[in-house]
């Protein structure tokens, strides 16, 4: 065998690293992952198993009704509310709505915004053009105030208010994963797949949409932060979900505003759990757009 | 350059052609309508159609539009339901309170975060840059409402340094020629006024300010790195200019350049944010407004202040665009 077999050789053993297990690769090296990966199982647990963790029911009361309820304590380590139900059993609890209105109203913008911005940048011309001013449009109104509007159109239903969060997002997908295509379109190895007569749409879903999603799962995780941040808002306006038995936080803590003087416990708490679901997505989200961003890496 | 203003200022009809035919649509939409606003929910059939007819909402809904449309380009945004005045009128009272607030909370997130997202980069990778790293993330994780509550609880309830709601002590008395309550104060010449008005601007504009200001610094610091790197301030320090002036003239010129784009781009944030920041600490402008017309459906304040907000952030940008071009030739000749 000559030098140069032998040399062959080892280096066929060498994986050629991709895009993905680069980025997971940086991903697992940042210590700022693992706190919001942490702290999203933490969430997560809460939310799955609430009826065994919380020690009360979201709706039990535990206590007697009280203008000024009880602060924390021994036996209730978040205090209770102003109908004696118990604020942390009602906090675990509301992880569910919180997570729920992140992935669902995500997930809606997501698939809405996936589409268009998958049309749009593969077909381009007079398609592209109508789609992407109809974007600019939505991006005119700020999205918060579009979520009010669309709110105030459709109810105040759960479903209806993670729509509306969902939609206000469409734009921003639309138009991240239009570019992320536009600058694939023309690679190299598209050409290659199109000369070996590879059809449009499996083109489109097996060669471009894998290289051009990157920024687009970057963008979904910080939306999540967001949807959960304004569905609290909404909720914090009156215009959160009509059922008044939901522990959703931002509610909780918008019933509770005009206790701040005697009851701080009931706005704190509710918010610093908005606050750490929100920092999770973030902190995530951040690692994994300098995991993926070629123009971080150094 | 006048040639790309034009251009832009053309490229701006189709959009707010757009926006007011989206925005029309959107009121029409809405359950109830003026007439049951008017009357109520047990409002006779007959009743509601005079009052149709009086509004001209018998007509074919493009009659309706290019009519609706033809008083937006004059200016009448229509009279609000519920006080019966013009929604312009009562805009001009409420956007001052916003504009004071957002201007006080965009001057805050520059004047702090700029030089933290410089100091930052030039120590890259030391304990302040780390260190701000992580606070800017914390600070785009609260809500604005939550911070909002936060320093409210702390300062006014607590401590009771700064006062908690309003614009203004309510037994003070000041005349309003402009309803921007500091130029006010200043025009009247009264010292202790203007002291009362600063002292109530401080926590809303400091609660608003917190996000665009942990966005600044992260976006200044980024340029700041990007720029740090290249050639020509290696050649600036080759040919033995000094740190300061190389800071000045070379670094922080041209990473400015995407900082005032994301100014721009907080315009939409600072004015949904304001919604719940004057919600917080009752502040009589734009958001309070807007609020309100959504809870007693008067339709007419809401239809009104979302083209208004629409237009202001379309307007915005383009002040960017065009700014942007002006500090950076190279966008013209694209």
């Amino acid at each position: 065998m000559s030098i140069a077999e032998a040399e062959a050789s080892q280096l066929a053993v060498e994986q050629p690293s991709g895009l993905w297990s680069d980025a997971w690769r940086r991903v697992r090296r940042n210590p700022a992952a693992w706190v919001g990966a942490g702290l999203l199982l933490f969430f997560v647990i809460c939310a799955v198993f609430a009826p065994v963790i919380a020690p009360y029911g979201p709706q039990e009361s535990v206590g007697s009704l009280a203008a000024v309820p009880p602060g924390p304590s021994a036996e209730y380590p978040f205090g209770l509310d102003e109908q004696g139900r118990d604020v942390l059993s009602r906090i675990i609890y509301g992880a569910r709505l919180s997570l729920l209105v992140g992935v669902v109203s995500v997930a809606i913008g997501l698939s809405l915004g996936m589409v268009l911005g998958a049309i749009s940048g593969y077909f381009g011309g007079r398609v592209d053009g109508v789609i992407m001013r109809f974007m600019d449009l939505m991006l005119s109104i700020p999205g918060f105030l579009l979520a009010i509007g669309l709110v105030t159109l459709l109810g105040r239903g759960l479903f209806q208010i993670m729509f509306a969060i969902g939609i206000t997002t469409v734009p921003i997908f639309a138009r991240l994963l239009r570019g992320s295509i536009l600058a694939q379109r023309e690679a190299d190895y598209v050409l290659a797949a199109r000369s070996v007569g590879t059809p449009g749409l499996r083109l489109l879903t097996v060669h471009i949409l894998p290289n051009s999603i990157a920024p687009v799962i970057v963008q979904a995780t910080l939306a999540m932060a967001t949807a959960i941040i304004d569905v609290a808002g909404l909720s914090f306006l009156g215009l959160g979900p009509n059922d008044p038995g939901l522990p959703e936080w931002g509610k909780f803590l918008a019933e509770n505003a005009s206790r701040l003087q005697n009851s701080a416990h009931l706005v704190f708490f509710p918010g610093f759990a908005v606050v750490f679901s929100v920092l999770a997505f973030n902190l995530l989200g951040d690692a994994l757009r300098e995991a993926i961003d070629p123009k971080l890496r150094a | 350059m006048l040639r790309y203003v034009a251009k832009r200022l053309l490229l701006l009809v189709p959009v707010l052609i757009g926006l007011s035919i989206l925005v029309f649509a959107y009121v029409r939409a809405l359950p109830g309508g003026p007439a049951i606003a008017l009357l109520g929910e047990r409002a006779t059939q007959e009743s509601v159609e005079a009052i149709n007819r009086e509004l001209g909402l018998d007509q074919p809904i493009f009659v309706q539009y290019l009519r609706y449309a033809g008083n937006l380009i004059q200016g009448d945004f229509g009279s609000s339901v519920l006080s019966r005045r013009p929604v312009v009128e009562e805009l001009l009272e409420r956007f001052p309170a916003t504009v004071e607030l957002g201007f006080a909370a965009i001057l805050f997130a520059v004047l702090a975060g700029i030089p933290l997202g410089f100091v930052a980069a030039k120590r890259y990778q030391g304990v302040l840059d780390n260190t701000s790293l992580v606070a800017s993330l914390i600070g785009i994780s609260f809500p604005v409402f939550f911070l909002a509550l936060i320093m409210k609880y702390i300062f006014a309830v607590r401590l009771g340094w700064l006062p908690s709601i309003g614009r203004l002590d309510i037994t003070r008395s000041l005349e309003h020629p402009t309803n921007f309550y500091l130029l006010d104060a200043i025009i009247a010449g009264d010292g202790a006024a203007f002291v009362d008005v600063v002292a109530h601007l401080l926590m809303p504009a400091i609660a608003l300010g917190t996000i665009p200001l942990a966005i600044i610094a992260r976006i200044t610091r980024a340029a700041t790195l990007d720029v740090l790197s290249e050639d020509y301030v290696r050649t600036a320090r080759a040919k033995g200019l000094t740190t300061a002036v190389i800071d000045r003239r070379h670094i922080l010129k041209n990473s400015l350049l995407p900082v005032v784009t994301v100014i721009g781009l907080q315009t939409g944030l600072l004015l949904t944010g304001a919604i719940l920041t004057e919600t917080v600490f009752a502040w009589p402008g734009v958001g309070t407004w807007m609020l309100n017309a959504i809870n007693n459906r008067d339709y007419a304040v809401l239809q009104g202040g979302i083209v208004f907000f629409a237009f202001l952030v379309v307007v915005v940008n383009l002040l960017v665009d065009i700014s942007y071009a002006f500090l950076n030739p190279r966008i013209r000749y694209q």
